[in-house]
Formats: structure tokens, C-alpha cells, sequence
């Protein structure tokens, strides 16, 4: 199909393409691996008058460590996060994760940026970045904010991000010793998005206790959330397959709304972030403990 | 020396270069000059009078050259001689979303879909229904979907063969259920595309991506008001039908009616979207079916009910209700059978035949059934199978001539290679192998639109560059059936199959063969080759005779040579005979036919004539598979496939169609399904219905059984559709030996088998201790 005829720049730099963005205002649409953009124009689901190809402004496109963090540009490819070494050995969270989406053509061609501001209530990165307590730059004419992974998830393709901002940069934390993390999917067959998704990090501490856990959980809802309720009960406690499958039954809060689509229904997701969210767990448990020794 | 020297070896599909260098040319690759782009405007309701249509906006539009109405085209088809409630363009009402109401055609894509939102139709809706058990309960005549199908009912047969009641007093198990198949789509890889040429002398040439050329020729006849000697039907390359393309489908006639009115050269092409809304697909499916066995398991009875949810037009409807009822048989000894099957009418897409066509649905229905039955009789589900063979040759109880069976073979082979007896019941919980049986016509005995002709004719010219031109009506689809009849006529002629052109499917060119559907092809079209070369192969051998001074009937062609069976030395090359037959007659040729033989007919009682046929295929399957207990997700690691084709013309051509049989049975079996929200497919793209991609095919292991027909060409039987059927209920039984529950509703989703483990789960607590063991062998 064909989209509607729009208007095309390719700026080099970020303050082209900010520049750009402030001219054309709402009728514009950034593009960057349009994995998800270029779909929803060919079915018409989006018309922008105005296309802005962030692709030409490689400043964007890096992974490197700073101040104790990993910096990632926003326009890095899935694949260049799952083949990072710097990212395999102090935050594997990220390339577990990148591994699981898609397939090779959508991991070559789609970004770290363009999937966390397309916000899409199945997409896998957002868990991640959840249990990473990731924070996430925007860049406007006015200058450059930082907004916490927990904060910038507000509805489903809905996020934090105001009109004429621009996604440039994600940062993930080194993680300590001790910490083992992993990310567990179950994939739409055809597409390899998540029905459900649950990104786990868990540190341990003397005794095999847990110091600290963190769960994201993609899929489930309109936007991914953390599992604070599973947190809750792990953290300080034994580490034993028994507490993490307790622990995991508390995955799917009261008050989230459950997605039920073509693929799933509420109920099934529902049963599965429980599944999910424990194997998630046993895994990061596993890596934990097999660092310890 | 062999038998043969090209039959039976696995050559490449002689238009495999084409395709795999995609120098071949399908409908939509093809470009006039002068050429516009046609665009058709689909209903958005499912149920709608139309108050108005006003076209003057679009037709005013710069760049549209015709917009077409039903006015234009006001003559009812379909592709059976009953049931003709099909117009290119609804007049009156719509009846379902996607229905057919306007037409334009432009000088580009763009303009002709900015000129579909200038026209003005102004829709009274009506209350529409989707469900086809509420279909049929439907009181108000006003709101049928035709206004003469009382209670949407299209069609319904009633069927009785033998002594049922007595059948089900003499069984000693006896056990019935419901069974519920969703509906499925054919997605072949290439969309529908026609170009329609208004040629300078009055006349249309029709380029289509169809199954049926000359059916396709005979409708446009009757819609454009011209006489069929005035349309020529070609068909280019087509990328799969798999029957959704085996009747007249909306775009092909619109092409048409517009490139009469702009007097152009119109093409159209389907997006993916139109492609699942033409549809034609398999119908949703009711199913209500009883068996009753002996304590030997020896079936005495069976009882079945069908509801086909048809959608809003009749198509291949009637036949697609008949072929459940009456493929009930042919396959098993069964002594009584009743069968009531109901075509019903709903606000949604027509379905039709897709592979299988009728019998796939209930042949789960009847093999998960089956599986039941042995646990109860404490039976091995093969044991149960062998106990219910046929002995061909045979008459069934509804009168289907049974000439070759290759069954017993196939179950034996499927038995053997999958390790079954060390597996069935004994792997660990979890994993599972299943079993099940299918079978499928080769070719209707009787044609579509009754008639004593031959289905096919072939003529075959040789002249002066020793060249052989086959002209044959047969429609290459993929399916290998262009490859086929070259060999068959390499294989007479004892030459190399280069030296064939095959002119194919060009009503201008080639005599009638009624097309591509219930794999008639190779068998009809194949034994109508094998006449046309014998009695071209008889010319050459009388000049040859001459020559060698000899009799005719010691001679012999093979490898381009002719000569006596006892003194091959004495040979002619094949140029050699021929120019010596063309010095007596000019251009040598010669013509064959075939119509099946009046035995094969079936009988007479109303709906006799769909199920006959003068061949059947067998097929026997083995499934393992796992399940994950906790999540439902089910994975199909290995099919084991025997299928039973007669003599195999070409191995290769037969693996790739059982292979692609296994595959969209697989298909069906656990992720495909049309999703519908009062009357809008909720899925309609290739990403969202999900067929299978490679990653999930399960390993194919095809086992080719030779039961050689008597009939058929070289002894061949069908191998195209006969493997599809007994997929589902092989997955199906798998499951229930990975995990204990019985999934009998298509398609067999992660969500089924988790509800339907938990309720055995729940199941299990309220009851007491004494729950047993699982027959997967326990967790
Ligand atoms: C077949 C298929 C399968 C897929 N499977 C998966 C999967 O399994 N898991 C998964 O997570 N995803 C999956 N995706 C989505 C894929 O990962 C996309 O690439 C990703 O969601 C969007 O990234 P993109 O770079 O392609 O963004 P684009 O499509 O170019 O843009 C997406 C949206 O984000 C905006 N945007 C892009 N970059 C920026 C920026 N720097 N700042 C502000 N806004 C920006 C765009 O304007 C647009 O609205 C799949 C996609 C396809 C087509």
C-alpha cells in the first residue's frame, strides 16, 4: 500500500533536525529504523504531512560508558546493542532483551529511541528499562531534561515527551557484582512482539539474600510497568525457587488494566506474567549466584 | 532396462527458472500501453440497502477515464449452475463489509483512490448477522440476506446410506460429540490481478491470476453481454491458488466492465486487504458427529451434522457442505452413515473450496473422534484404523468407486518410520505422538455444469523443427501440473522434455479443460496427454515402419530414437521419423481426451454428484509434538507423512505438494484463523493472520506410497491436497499423549489447552485420590 504524499528532510545534525521539528510542528513525524512508523503509514493509520529521517545524524549513534552509567544514542540499532561487548559485560539486561526482538532485518533496521518513543504497550525494551531504572534524555530548542524510565511510560503509544522533543539518549546503570538479570518473553508467533515480557534484575547479598530486585513487565497492560508487589516480596528474604514462585503470583496488580487482543486474551496474560515473571526470576538467580562463586 | 525413462524421476518444474530469477511474468508484472489503473469501492457495512450511489463527483475527477456501477454489469452469476446472487456490483443492498458497489478506472493508483472517496453512496443499514446458528433462526424476511433463502438457509442436505439405527443397536461403544473449526483463508503468495485489454476490433483479452480460464471466459460472456468467441482468457504465472481462485472472483469482472466502458486496457491488482476480503476460504464449521464401533472396533454406525458458515454469497457452497457429507466415506468401511449437512448464509465474505475443500474439517471432526473411541475400546489408534480398511476394489455405502488404496501401506510406513509403538503412550509428560488418516478425490467424476464432454482436451503439433507444441487448457498454479503433462508426453514420444514447448491455458489457443480444482489435473488432463501423444507417437511410427521396413508395433521411442524393440541398432532419431512423417502429411497432429468412465459417477440421489470421483488418495500421518504445561504453547516438532499418489510421475513435485499439504494443515492446526468483529476481519494481513513462517514448519518426513490406479495416467493419483486433512487430528491426538486433553476445537491454541488442563486440573482435586495415571506416562 501507499502512503499519502508527504514531505521529506534528512538533517545531519541535531539541531537541524530540532530546528526543523520546531517548524513544522504537529504535522511533523521523526523517523528512525520506521519499523514502527512505516507500517502505520502504508495502512494509512498515520498521514504526517512532513517526515524528519533522523538516519543521517550518526552523533546519535553510540554506546559508551560515562560516569559510572552506559550512555546509548538514540539512534542505535538493536542488533549494535545485543553485539555491544561494554553492554554484554556490565549491563546484559539490554542485549538479553534486544535478542528478543524480532527478527535480524527489524534488529538491523530499528532503534533503542525510536522503540521507546513509539511506546508500543508490546514492545520489550520498555521492561527493561524499567527493571534498569534507566534514565532517558530529551533534547528540545530549549535545551536537554532527563527523565526517569519509571516516569516516561504514560499510556499506551503514549510517553513523556513534549512536542518538539527529541529522544537522543538512554543511560543504564553498571551493574554490581552479585547481580544476575534476564529478560523471558512469550512471542506473537508472526511478528516476535511480546504477549507477554518480563525483564528481572536481582542482586544478592550475604546469606544468598536478595539486596535488590527489580521487575519490568511489557505486554500486560497499556505501558509497561514494574512488578513492585513481587519486588516487595523478595527483596530482603532467602532466595529459594518457592519464594521467587510466590513472589511472582503478585506480578499482575488490582488496579492494571489487562490488554486482550487477536493474541491473547486478558485472562491468558494474566497467567502468564505469573509464569513469566518467575522465570525471569530463576534465571537472574541463576546468573546471580553463579557470579557469587 | 527400466521401465521408463522420464516418468518418475524428479525433475526440476519446468518454469522454475522463471520464478527463481523472477523473469517470470504473473498478471500484476504485466504492462500495456495505454494502460489504467483500476480500483474498486468496497462496502463499509455488512448489511446495507443502497439509497443512492452518485458517481458525477468522480467521474468529473481529472484522470478517470470510467466509473462503473452495477447498472453496468446488471447480470447475476456464480460459479455453479445454481445459486447464480452474485453481480459485480451490488445495486440493491450489501451484504457484507467489503461487498462490491463501484468501480473506477484512472491513469494512476493515486487518482483512481482519490476519485473512490468521490463517490456518494448513501447506505440504509440493516441489522446483519454473523453467527450461522443465529443465522438460521432468523424470522423476519426482511432481514434474510437473500430474499429468497428462507431463515439464510443456502442449502441443506439430508443423507441416509444403510440401516443407521441399526448400525448404532449392534455398536458397542458408542460416542458423540461436538467439533468447531474456525475459518481459514487460502493467503497464497500473489494477490489477484487481471488485466482486462479492450482490443481495437471490439474484442476483450482477459489476463487473470485464476484456476478456471474457461469459467472465468463463460461469466464475463454473460456480464458483458459478448459472445464467448469474442473473450480470450490467458492465464500468466500464478502464485498459488490453493482454490481461491478457482471461481470468478469481483476484481477479474470489474477489470473487465471497466476496460468496455473506458474502451482501455484496465489492470487491477488486490491489496493483501482485498485478498482476505475476496476470501473464499474455508468455512467456519459446526460439527456434530456420532460413531459407534464394536468391542473389536469395527465402526457399525455414524451419525454427522454439519453447519458451514458460508457468508454472504452461494459460490462453491453447496458443494463445499456435500463434500463433507459424502467423504464421510471412501476411506474407512463404514456400513451406515446419516449425514445432515446446512450451507448457511451470514453478513461476511463468501468462503469456498480451499484445499481440502469439505472434507478437512470433518475429517478432524471424524479422526479425533476415532482416537477416543480406541481408549475406549483399549485399542491402539492404528489398531482401530486397521480394523476399518477397506478392500478395494469396492463400492462405498453412498456408491464411491474404490479402484486403488494405498492405505494399509501408508499407515504401515507412517507406523515404522515414527517409532509410533516404542512412543505412543510411553513418552515422558509433556511430549506426545499422534496419528490420523485423510484421503481426497483425484478430479470430480462429474463436471461443475453437467454435460457428457470431455473435462479435458489436448492437442499436440509437431512440424517441420522437430519441435512438439503441446497445447494443453490445464492451469498451472504451482502445483507442477505444466511439468507433468511434459513428461507424460516426453515419456510416449522417447524424447528429451526440452524439446516440448507447452502452450497453456489461452482460450484462444487451447481446447476446454475445466481447470485447476479437486486435483483433476494430472489425472485428467494427464491421461488426455497420454492419448494426444499415443496417437501422435502412432503417425510417427507408421512413417517409421515404412522406412525400416517393419511393423508398427515393434517399434519403440526412447532417447530421441525410434526403432524396432528387437534391433535397436535400426533406429531413426526422432527428426529423422518426423521429417519422414511430414514428407506424407505436412504438420503432424494429433488429440486426446478424457472423461471419467460412467462407473465412477456416483449415484443418483440429490448431491450424488459431488464426492465421485475415479481415483482416491491416502494419506497417513504421524505427529509429535510438545506442550508446555504451564503456558499452553504447543510445539510440532515432526510430521511424518506416507501418501499414497499412485505412481509418483514425479517424486519431487509430489514431495513439494504433500510437504505444502502437511504445511497449511499445520497451519490450520494451530495458528491460523479469521477473526471477526461484527463482520470486520480483525486480522486481515499476512502478519496478523500469521501463517506458519519456515521457523515454526515443523520437520516434513513425506513417505511416497505407489498404489498404481488403474485409471489414472501411468497409474497416477492426486498428490496435492490429499496430505492436508489428517494434519489437524494427527497434532490434535499428539497433544492429548503429551498432556491429557483433548483440544476439539481449530485452532489448537496455547489458551485451549491451558483452560482445558486446568479444568482437568480442577477436575482432578474434586474428586479424590484415586485420579491415576496420565496416558502420557504421568509428570
Ligand atoms: C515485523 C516487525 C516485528 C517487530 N517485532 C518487535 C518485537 O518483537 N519487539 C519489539 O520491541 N519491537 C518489535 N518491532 C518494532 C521495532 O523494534 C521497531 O523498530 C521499533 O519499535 C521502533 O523503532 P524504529 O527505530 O523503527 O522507529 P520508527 O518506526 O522510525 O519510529 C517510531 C516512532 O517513534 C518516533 N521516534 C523515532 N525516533 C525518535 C526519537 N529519537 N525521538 C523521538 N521520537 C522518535 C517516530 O516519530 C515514530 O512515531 C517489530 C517491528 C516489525 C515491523
Amino acid at each position: 500500500m501507499i502512503p499519502a504524499a508527504f514531505e521529506y528532510h534528512a538533517p545531519k545534525s541535531l539541531e537541524e533536525a530540532l530546528r526543523l521539528l520546531n517548524r513544522h510542528g504537529s504535522e511533523a513525524k521523526l523517523l528512525a529504523g520506521g519499523h514502527s512508523l512505516l507500517p502505520l503509514m502504508k495502512l494509512r493509520l498515520a498521514a504526517p504531512r512532513c517526515v524528519i529521517d533522523l538516519g543521517r545524524i550518526h552523533a546519535l549513534r553510540y554506546i559508551r560508558e560515562e560516569n559510572g552509567r552506559i550512555a546509548i544514542g538514540a539512534l542505535t540499532t538493536h542488533t549494535e546493542v545485543l553485539e555491544s561487548p561494554l553492554l554484554r559485560t556490565k549491563c546484559p539486561l539490554l542485549p538479553q532483551t534486544a535478542w528478543e526482538i524480532g527478527d535480524v532485518q527489524v534488529r538491523n533496521r530499528g532503534t533503542i529511541g525510536g522503540s521507546l518513543a513509539h511506546a508500543d504497550p508490546a514492545a520489550d525494551y520498555p521492561a527493561a528499562v524499567l527493571a534498569l531504572d534507566a534514565e532517558i534524555v530529551a533534547a528540545s530548542a530549549d535545551g536537554t531534561r532527563t527523565l526517569r524510565a519509571a516516569e516516561f511510560f504514560v499510556d499506551m503509544l503514549t510517553t513523556a515527551l513534549l512536542p518538539g522533543e527529541i529522544l537522543t539518549e538512554v543511560r543504564v546503570p553498571v551493574l554490581p557484582p552479585g547481580t544476575g538479570t534476564a529478560y523471558r518473553k512469550l512471542h506473537q508467533p508472526a511478528s516476535g512482539f511480546a504477549i507477554v515480557g518480563a525483564a528481572a534484575r536481582l542482586t544478592l547479598g550475604s546469606g544468598g539474600k536478595v539486596e535488590r530486585v527489580a521487575v519490568g513487565l511489557t505486554g500486560v497492560a497499556p505501558k509497561a510497568y514494574r512488578a513492585a508487589a513481587v519486588e516487595k516480596a523478595l527483596t530482603g528474604k532467602k532466595a529459594s525457587e518457592k519464594l521467587l514462585a510466590e513472589a511472582a503470583r503478585h506480578a499482575v496488580p488490582q488496579d492494571v488494566e489487562l490488554l486482550s487482543d487477536l493474541h491473547a486474551s486478558a485472562e491468558y496474560r494474566k497467567a502468564m506474567a505469573v509464569v513469566f515473571t518467575r522465570r525471569a526470576l530463576e534465571d537472574a538467580l541463576a546468573r546471580a549466584q553463579s557470579k557469587k562463586r | 532396462m527400466a521401465e521408463f525413462s522420464i516418468i518418475g524421476k524428479p525433475l526440476p518444474m519446468t518454469d522454475a527458472r522463471a520464478k527463481v530469477t523472477g523473469l517470470g511474468k504473473y498478471a500484476d508484472d504485466l504492462v500495456v500501453p495505454g494502460m489504467l489503473f483500476g480500483k474498486i469501492l468496497h462496502s463499509p457495512y455488512p448489511h446495507a440497502h443502497i439509497r443512492r450511489i452518485d458517481t458525477t463527483r468522480a467521474e468529473a475527477l481529472p484522470g478517470v477515464k470510467a466509473v462503473a456501477t452495477g447498472r453496468d454489469a446488471p447480470h447475476p452469476y456464480g460459479i455453479l449452475p445454481i445459486g447464480h446472487d452474485e453481480r459485480v456490483f451490488q445495486t440493491d443492498k450489501v451484504r457484507y463489509i467489503g461487498d462490491n458497489v463501484a468501480a473506477v478506472a484512472a491513469t494512476s493508483l493515486e487518482v483512481a483512490e482519490q476519485a473512490l472517496a468521490l463517490i456518494d453512496v448513501e447506505y440504509e443499514p440493516l441489522p446483519a448477522v454473523f453467527d450461522p446458528l443465529a443465522a438460521m433462526q432468523v424470522e423476519n424476511p426482511e432481514h434474510w440476506i437473500h430474499s429468497n433463502k428462507p431463515r439464510n438457509i443456502e442449502k441443506e442436505y439430508h443423507h441416509v446410506f444403510g440401516d443407521v439405527e441399526q448400525g448404532f443397536a449392534e455398536a458397542e461403544i458408542i460416542h458423540a460429540e461436538r467439533f468447531y473449526a474456525g475459518e481459514v483463508t487460502h493467503a497464497a503468495m500473489e494477490p489477484h490481478a487481471t488485466l482486462a485489454v479492450w482490443e481495437p476490433d471490439g474484442r476483450l483479452t482477459v489476463y487473470s491470476s485464476t484456476q478456471v480460464p474457461y469459467y472465468l471466459q463463460r461469466t464475463l460472456s454473460n456480464v458483458c453481454e459478448m459472445p464467448m468467441s469474442h473473450i480470450r482468457v490467458v492465464k500468466p504465472l500464478v502464485g498459488g491458488g490453493f482454490g481461491g481462485k478457482s471461481e470468478v472472483i469481483p476484481l477479474e469482472v470489474a477489470a473487465a466492465v471497466l476496460a468496455k466502458k473506458a474502451r482501455r486496457p484496465v489492470k487491477i491488482t488486490y491489496t493483501r486487504e482485498e485478498v482476505f476480503y475476496a476470501h473464499r476460504g474455508r468455512p467456519i464449521s459446526y460439527m456434530d458427529l456420532k460413531v459407534g464401533i464394536t468391542r473389536e472396533g469395527r465402526i457399525t454406525a455414524v451419525e454427522a451434522r454439519m453447519v458451514q458458515d458460508g457468508g454472504a454469497y452461494c459460490g462453491y457452497g453447496p458443494v463445499t457442505v456435500l463434500y463433507s457429507g459424502n467423504l464421510l466415506h471412501a476411506i474407512y468401511d463404514i456400513p451406515a452413515a446419516r449425514y445432515d449437512g446446512y450451507r448457511v448464509l451470514t453478513n461476511k465474505p463468501a468462503c469456498g473450496a480451499m484445499r481440502g475443500h469439505g472434507t478437512v474439517n470433518m475429517r478432524f471432526a471424524f479422526e479425533c473422534l476415532l482416537d477416543v473411541l480406541a481408549e475406549k475400546a483399549g485399542l491402539d489408534p492404528v489398531e482401530l484404523r486397521r480394523r476399518n480398511l477397506l478392500r478395494a476394489p469396492c463400492i462405498t455405502a453412498n456408491q464411491l468407486r474404490v479402484t486403488s488404496y494405498g492405505l494399509p501401506e501408508c499407515i504401515e510406513r507412517v507406523v515404522e518410520r515414527s517409532g509410533w509403538t516404542a512412543k505412543r503412550g510411553k513418552l515422558p509428560f509433556g511430549r506426545g505422538i499422534g496419528m490420523a488418516c485423510s484421503h481426497y478425490v483425484s478430479g470430480a467424476a462429474n463436471p461443475i455444469i453437467r454435460s457428457n464432454m470431455p473435462h479435458t482436451t489436448v492437442h499436440i503439433k509437431v512440424d517441420r523443427d522437430a519441435g512438439i507444441t503441446v497445447y494443453t487448457g490445464a492451469s498451472e498454479i504451482g502445483q507442477g501440473s505444466d511439468t507433468i503433462q511434459v513428461q507424460i508426453v516426453a515419456e510416449v514420444l522417447g524424447v528429451r522434455p526440452e524439446r516440448i514447448r507447452l502452450v497453456a491455458a489461452d482460450t484462444e489457443l487451447t481446447p476446454v479443460d475445466l481447470g485447476s480444482y479437486s486435483s483433476r489435473v494430472t489425472f485428467m488432463a494427464g491421461n488426455a496427454c497420454l492419448e494426444a501423444a499415443r496417437n501422435l507417437r502412432a503417425q510417427l511410427f507408421d512413417a517409421v515402419a515404412k522406412k525400416l521396413d517393419c511393423g508398427p508395433e515393434v517399434l519403440e521411442a526412447r532417447d530421441e530414437r525410434i526403432f524396432p524393440r528387437h534391433d535397436r541398432e535400426r533406429a531413426l532419431s526422432f527428426e529423422e521419423a518426423v521429417a519422414a512423417a511430414l514428407e506424407a502429411q505436412g504438420a503432424l497432429v494429433a488429440k486426446g481426451t478424457y472423461a471419467p468412465p460412467e462407473e465412477a459417477r456416483g449415484g443418483t440421489f440429490k448431491g450424488a454428484g459431488v464426492g465421485p470421483s475415479p481415483a482416491y488418495s491416502y494419506s497417513a500421518q504421524t505427529a509429535e509434538v510438545s506442550v508446555d504445561p504451564e503456558t499452553g504453547q504447543l510445539t510440532v516438532h515432526r510430521i511424518v507423512v506416507a501418501h499414497d499418489c499412485g505412481r509418483a510421475l514425479n517424486p519431487l513435485t509430489v514431495e513439494g505438494q504433500v510437504e505444502g499439504s502437511v504445511y497449511m494443515g499445520f497451519g490450520q492446526a494451530v495458528q491460523e484463523e479469521m477473526i471477526w468483529r461484527n463482520g470486520r476481519l480483525m486480522n486481515p494481513s499476512l502478519l496478523e493472520y500469521r501463517i506458519p513462517t519456515t521457523l515454526e514448519t515443523p520437520l516434513i518426513e513425506s513417505i511416497i506410497v505407489e498404489s498404481h490406479d488403474p485409471e489414472g495416467p501411468f497409474g497416477a493419483k492426486e498428490a496435492g491436497e490429499g496430505s492436508l486433512a489428517a494434519t489437524l487430528p494427527a497434532i490434535a491426538s499428539a497433544v492429548y499423549d503429551a498432556v491429557g486433553v483433548r483440544i476439539h476445537s481449530l485452532p489448537i491454541t496455547p489458551e485451549k489447552i491451558l483452560a482445558a488442563l486446568q479444568e482437568k486440573r480442577r477436575q482432578a482435586a474434586s474428586q479424590t485420590r484415586n485420579s491415576g495415571t496420565h496416558p502420557g506416562g504421568g509428570s
